[in-house]
């Protein structure tokens, strides 16, 4: 009767499908949580994905297009660049810091409110100090690998 | 005390350079301990043994302190064993108590990292022998209980739990690693993402890309206007530091220290769990925790005094066994090496004077770690005053360093910020609770190794029951956090329709 | 975008060539078409083991020799090899070990034929303390009496990291089986496990009756009393007698090369086939991407051919517990490549 018992619970892995033992519980626990999540909460689904579309498409609802999206193009462009710029100098570090000077001035010409004529100043300058830096104590006194 | 002779100046100079050199690498979100003593360690080359262990161990206790400071000011972990420290460190930033939050850190840093180093010396090996009986099956119920405390750090806790099994979804994409035992499959993907997910997606920039990338993303939605905008945090409002926060906090120190030294202890369990227990044990356990997570001092406490505890933790095994309790003390077996010195469970015996001049080493790097800090702190501080328009860039340059420096030089990572800085903006707005799933994420691979090592090796789920007292025990402590998370929250809403009815 | 990325090549070209020109050259580097900044990934992801520490210490050398930058970078296998892809111009090389062709031999996913895809370079050193332990108290007192026992009909669980150098010992016990008892090799069974702390663990639970460990890792644990519920013993170390031979004589710890030579052929015989015993050296080698210029290939053999001409390098080495095997490219390749092909033919063997 024990022995019964005890073998409702007897589990065998072949090590050549056991990447798949837990992947396979947790993707259908997800699920599970996930049908319980939409059901309980199925009629504000609807409403809630229209309000997200008419900011993001329209704006309004303080959903600031310029910014965000500004954000997220640059950064795709650093990233990008950095490789790119990265292979024609390898192992320098040179595409970090070419790349990282323009980066860092036109993010924050995007995220400065007043463009006064002191606050480029200052924009330009910390754009140009704060990568060399980086780049000068990271990968020449460390030595750390940089794009 | 022959061993005294070692003392130089030249070994405290060298730890106050590790322990500052530590401090700034822990302080940049993106660098970790790890690296600043994987960089450091062709300089102890030119060192002897005393002095290079001397430089390490500053390195490595001022790494790990370094990462509050991010997790304070700016709402950016660190390290991910300062997650934790976000939850209330923040909160007080934001209240312009900044810089009483981070001596409060750094006092409890100091009492965990001194805790620890005495329970290595003088429990070491007794530990050693305490740690080996904790095997698949009682380490896999020690990860498993980590994941249970998530609920009691949700809001809303379906959608928590929801949140923290996402995370282990998401870290088990990627290969089956045989390096782990597994078989080299990768699973959760396409073909066509093989190229780039082969390794899945990295700790590290998940970890900065949902803290970081997702906060600026939010402010850029809002764009920079009213709450967002440029400096709103004064540093100087508030209350200021004094030690008697640290009244009534003795039995949390204890604890917290304990659990991250306990929990440095379990080669492969991952010190980030030490943190989270330690603070949902605060959050359970103390007499009034309806202030975490909204600026407690405990909470930072508990946190802080943990993930300093881990330093002492995790060279049990190193000293006691010659096996790493961590990433970072992996690196020290290289420095041993090279100096020609064995680890193993020989260790101790076997060089009385590199053991003293350890503990020496790890007691003053406290200190220091503690001076330095404690004075710099003002200074600090200040970097929440600059505006964000100029600070934003320059956290998106450092976690690109970070991101790309972590596994010496792979681009996939860098864009692992972007991916998860996008999945984050998009998870909170959807209700996808952050916390939970970035501590499933962090305890999901070993998960998954110790629960298929238990079964493929006892074939049975009832092993997870009947394997030895130490299961019964975590079984326990299981159920006792769950049935508090749940009690905790009834008792939140009670009150809460109390306040509204009123 | 074509004409963008030329354009932008000129002008960042011009920027650096500002920066470098500076840089000194030594004679000896001067015919040579080496970058000035070299980065050497490892398959392994740790900078505290072998692979790193070895690799650090000849690219340091390499790096003097050559008067340039060279970087070691712990990226591990997949990422390595995909960066040596990338790399057709030399700016990166990798320094790996046996895995690199085991892997595939063993079909693990991401291992390709390594003498097809790269060019296979000089090696550099040998580690070697592959070894096989059982506990203090186990009934076999050598190798020979776990081969004989798996012969009987008795089952012997061996913990190893699947799919590579942890394996081949394996595999070559249980092809030894195969001669020796035909039929009975599967009595000897593989418990998949990860690292160094996690087949201890195998052995402490009594979840294994041997493991794959290592002479500088658990030559400690060799020595402890045999109440202890830690203590091992080792049969087996795969490296060939010739290699221990060459070790210092005080050995590791305080297990000397005489007790070290104990444990090696032909004190221990492990048959790979009716006329010859297996043994197995874990040899770091390069490999280079194969579209690389002939001229640093050579080069680098060059190099490391006056650097193990001095002899600091096998000093260096030796204190480490390595054994300096400096065999430039042609050489090491069809040395390589033969030994890839015995153990081809093991791991068919036991299929």
């Amino acid at each position: 009767m024990e022995s019964q018992f005890l073998s409702l619970f007897e589990v065998s892995i072949a090590f050549e499908e056991s990447h798949l033992f837990f992947p396979r519980i947790v993707s259908w626990v997800l699920v599970g949580l996930l049908a319980i999540i939409l059901l309980s909460k199925s009629n504000r689904i609807a409403p809630a994905l229209r309000r997200a579309g008419q900011a993001v498409t329209q704006g309004g609802d303080g959903f600031d297009r310029k910014r965000f999206f500004g954000t997220i193009l640059l950064i795709v462009i650093y990233f990008y660049m950095m490789a790119v710029v990265g292979d024609i100098f390898p192992n320098t570090g040179f595409g970090f810091l070419f790349v990282s000077i323009p980066f860092i001035f036109l993010l924050s010409m995007l995220y400065v409110e007043h463009s006064t004529r002191k606050n480029i100043l200052i924009i330009a300058v910390t754009a140009a100090i704060a990568p060399t830096l980086a780049w000068y104590v990271l990968s020449q006194l460390f030595r750390i690998t940089l794009p | 005390m022959e061993f005294l002779s070692y003392l130089s100046p030249m070994f405290f100079t060298l730890i106050a350079a590790g322990a500052l050199i530590g401090v700034i690498f822990g302080a940049i979100p993106g660098m970790t301990a790890t690296m600043a003593v994987a960089v450091c360690l062709p300089l102890t080359y030119a060192l002897d043994l005393t002095n290079g262990l001397a430089l390490l161990l500053g390195l490595y206790v001022g790494g790990i302190s370094g990462g509050m400071v991010p997790a304070v000011l700016l709402n950016i972990p660190g390290t991910p064993s300062s997650i934790t420290t976000t939850f209330d460190g923040y909160p007080m930033a934001k209240k312009g108590e900044g810089e009483r939050a981070l001596k409060i850190s750094i006092v409890a840093s100091l009492f965990g990292g001194l805790f620890s180093a005495g329970v290595l010396f003088y429990f070491a090996p007794v530990l050693a022998d305490f740690a080996i009986k904790f095997s698949y099956v009682e380490k896999f119920l020690i990860i498993f209980l980590a994941l249970t405390v998530i609920a009691s750090l949700t809001k809303n806790m379906l959608m928590g739990i929801f949140s923290g099994v996402l995370g282990v979804w998401l870290s088990l994409i990627g290969t089956y690693e045989i390096t782990d035992g597994g078989n080299g499959e990768t699973r959760l993907m396409f073909d066509f993402m093989e190229y780039y997910l082969v390794a899945g997606f990295s700790l590290l920039p998940v970890l900065i890309g949902i803290f970081g990338i997702t906060t600026i993303l939010q402010d850029a939605e809002k764009g920079f206007k009213g709450d967002a905008g440029s400096p709103t945090i004064k540093l100087t409002k508030g209350s200021r530091f004094s030690l008697s926060v640290f009244k009534g906090q003795l039995v949390n120190l204890v604890r917290s220290s304990s659990i991250g030294t306990f929990v440095g202890m379990l080669p492969g369990v991952g010190g980030s769990a030490a943190s989270v227990l330690a603070y949902t044990q605060e959050k359970n356990f103390s007499h009034d925790s309806s202030q975490m997570g909204k600026g407690a001092p405990q909470g930072l406490v508990a946190s802080e005094s943990s993930n300093n505890a881990l330093t002492g933790g995790a060279l049990v095994p190193l000293l006691s066994l010659g096996i790493p309790g961590d990433s970072t003390t992996a690196i020290l077996i290289g420095a041993f090496t090279l100096q020609g010195i064995q680890v193993g469970p020989l260790f101790i015996g076997d060089n009385l004077d590199t053991w003293y001049i350890m503990i020496a080493a790890l007691v003053v790097a406290n200190f220091l770690m503690f001076g330095i800090m404690f004075f710099a702190i003002k200074y600090i501080a200040k970097v929440i005053e600059v505006p964000k328009h100029l600070l934003y860039p320059i956290i998106v340059m450092m976690c690109v360093v970070g991101a790309y420096a972590i596994n010496y030089g792979i681009m996939f990572d860098v864009w692992t910020l972007l991916i998860f800085g996008v999945f984050g903006y998009i998870a909170t707005k959807v209700g996808i609770e952050l916390v939970p799933l970035i501590i499933g994420f962090i305890l999901g691979g070993s998960a998954e190794v110790y629960f298929v090592k238990s079964l493929e090796s006892y074939g049975n789920l009832t092993i997870f029951f009947t394997k030895s007292p130490i299961a019964v025990l975590l079984w326990v402590l299981i159920v006792l956090s769950l049935v508090f998370a749940i009690f905790l929250k009834v008792r939140a809403r009670k009150q809460e329709n109390l306040v509204s009815s009123n | 975008m074509k004409v963008m990325k030329t354009h932008l090549r000129k002008l960042v070209c011009a920027v650096a060539i500002a920066g470098t020109a500076g840089a000194s050259m030594s004679s000896f580097a001067a015919d040579c078409p080496i970058p000035g900044n070299l980065r050497v990934v490892i398959g392994s992801t740790s900078t505290g083991g072998d692979t790193y520490q070895n690799s650090s210490i000849v690219a340091d050398h390499l790096a003097k020799k050559l008067d340039i930058n060279a970087k070691v970078d712990a990226v591990g296998a997949m990422a390595g090899f995909r960066a040596l892809d990338r790399s057709r111009n030399g700016n990166t090389v990798m320094i790996f070990h046996d895995q690199a062709y085991l892997g595939n031999l063993y079909g693990v996913k991401g291992y390709d034929n390594i003498f097809e895809k790269y060019t296979v370079g000089p090696t550099v050193a040998i580690n070697p303390g592959n070894a096989y332990l059982v506990p203090k108290d186990s009934p076999y007192q050598n190798i020979d009496e776990v081969i004989a026992a798996a012969g009987e009909g008795e089952e012997i669980r061996v913990a190893i990291q699947p799919g590579g150098v942890s394996e081949i010992g394996f595999s070559a016990l249980k092809n030894a089986v195969k001669v020796e008892h035909p039929g009975m090799e599967d009595n000897v069974v593989a418990v998949n496990t990860g690292s160094q702390a996690d087949k201890n663990q195998l052995l402490f639970d009594d979840m294994a009756d041997v493991i794959n460990g290592s002479v500088q890792a658990n030559e400690q644990y060799t020595r402890l009393p045999a109440d202890d519920q830690k203590a091992m013993r080792f049969v087996w170390l795969t490296a060939r007698n010739d290699t221990i031979k060459q070790t210092n004589e005080e050995g590791m710890g305080k297990t000397s090369r005489e007790d070290l030579l104990q444990y090696v052929n032909p004190n221990v015989t492990v048959p790979q086939s009716e006329s010859q015993n297996f043994t197995f050296d874990k040899e770091f080698f390069f490999l280079y991407n194969k579209d690389m210029n002939p001229e640093i290939v050579s080069c680098i053999d060059n190099a490391l051919e006056e650097i193990y001409a001095q002899g600091d390098i096998q000093e260096q080495q030796k204190k480490s517990f390595f054994i300096p095997n400096f065999k430039p490219s042609s050489e090491a390749q069809a040395y390589l490549k033969d030994k890839r092909d015995q153990y081809k033919t093991i791991i068919e063997n036991i299929k």
